[in-house]
């Protein structure tokens, strides 16, 4: 049963690179960084959102380029923030999240949105007590409210962007 | 009992950080197995189309531009890494007396860049549908962007930070690195915006075709490139001015 999803999941998504992906693996490199950086935090009710973090589901539309950009947004982001040399870890995790919207996208873009907060809540939680004095038990309802929040902003962005535009490298195929 | 305490939260530490690396190495096994033909995919990219310069003959710049990357890879990472050194050196970090840099114009370039970044993908992406009209436009548009960068950081950041003293690269090691690396990155933004000009004469010349965008193809990958080094530099000399290493 595993075998054979990840044998229908992984036979449509052999990574293929092209020098045309590098505008794309910047500009989600930058929406991650910029965001994070430049724009303060947005507030829905007592949580922050990361910018950043509502650009994951539309790993869905813009493939890996998009998959390599956040996690280099989210390294860049972290340099620039105070944070503990642990915390340099946490674009790997992101990484292994988006990879699991990209792998899920033709299954459900929402089951990989929902493994990426899975994953990200779990490490915020882990970390954040090693870093601060945040206590596990405030860290895992904050993480994980805060970062499904961001990404079902993101998702809701997401099926907007699918409805109203159509793949752009099909459609340049196609001409 | 602290001793036992402190001892079980470094193991917690070191275990989780153990667990993470291992579940990240499990994912990139995955990923790199998934990928078929990385040497051949490695290769492909890049690879861009060719394009007609010398007098109709066709001329492939692929390796011009992996070159110039290649160049410019080396020349920033030769920069960063003396930043790092001087930085993991001196310990304070900035150092005492460096004053706090207003970041309202960097943010207001890495706007300007995000938007020209995304205008020239635009721009490349309707040439391809053999919409020149937009393509055009769109190629404009990121000149004039470009060549806000380069206004605003050598005709308002610079003088303010120079003439009123706030800032000068003899002031401290920030001030010598920040103007260095600011300075390098801000002649290359330059060199994009001359090379976005030569595309804009040649776009309007009629010169490229959805089967013929070799050369604006090679100046947007450089102007990503130039743009994802100035995030580098946002975080660092902005944001991230004062961090602790």
């Amino acid at each position: 049963m595993v075998v054979s999803i990840r044998f229908d999941v992984a036979r449509e998504s052999t990574v293929d690179l092209k020098l045309e992906d590098f505008g794309a693996f910047v500009i989600f490199t930058a929406i991650y960084a910029a965001g994070s950086l430049g724009l303060p935090k947005l507030h829905i009710l007592a949580y922050q959102l990361t910018v950043g973090e509502m650009a994951a589901p539309f790993v869905a539309i813009f493939g890996i380029p998009a998959v390599f950009g956040l996690t280099l947004g989210q390294f860049i982001a972290n340099l620039g923030f105070e944070v503990a040399p642990v915390a340099m870890l946490s674009p790997a995790i992101s990484f292994v999240g988006l990879i699991a919207i990209y792998y899920l996208r033709k299954l459900s873009t929402l089951g990989g949105c929902i493994i990426y907060i899975l994953i990200t809540s779990l490490w915020i939680t882990y970390l954040l007590p090693q870093i601060s004095n945040i206590s596990t038990s405030v860290a895992a309802p904050s993480a994980f409210l805060e970062q499904s929040v961001a990404v079902m902003v993101g998702y809701v962005g997401y099926l907007i962007a699918k409805r109203t535009m159509a793949n752009p490298k099909a459609q340049v195929q196609k001409h | 009992m602290t001793g036992i305490f402190l001892l079980l939260k470094g193991l917690v530490l070191y275990a989780g950080i153990l667990m993470a690396l291992s579940f990240v190495g499990i994912v990139v096994i995955f990923l790199y197995s998934d990928t078929k033909n990385w040497s051949a995919s490695l290769s492909k990219f890049g690879r861009i189309p060719r394009d007609t310069v010398l007098g109709g003959f066709p001329v492939d710049i692929s390796l011009t531009i992996q070159i110039i990357i290649m160049t410019e890879l080396l020349l920033f990472g030769g920069a960063f890494a003396m930043y790092f050194a001087i930085r993991i050196r001196m310990g304070i970090w900035p150092p005492l007396g460096t004053p706090t840099l207003d970041d309202t114009i960097a943010k207001i370039q890495t706007l300007i860049l995000i938007s020209s970044s995304i205008l020239v993908e635009l721009a490349v992406y309707k040439l391809k549908q053999g919409n020149q009209r937009a393509f055009r436009a769109g190629l404009i548009g990121t000149t004039i962007l470009g060549a806000m960068f380069p206004i605003l950081q050598f005709g308002f950041e610079w003088p303010h930070l120079l003439l009123n003293n706030i800032l000068t690269p003899s002031t401290n090691f920030f001030g010598a690195t920040f103007f260095l690396l600011t300075g390098i990155h801000g002649v290359h933004v330059v060199a994009g915006v001359l090379a976005f000009s030569y595309t804009d004469v040649r776009a309007f010349m009629g010169q490229y075709s959805p089967k013929n965008h070799g050369f604006v193809e090679a100046t947007s990958t450089y102007w990503h490139f130039v743009h994802i080094i100035w995030l580098f530099l946002f975080a660092l000399m902005w944001q991230g001015s004062r961090l602790l290493i």
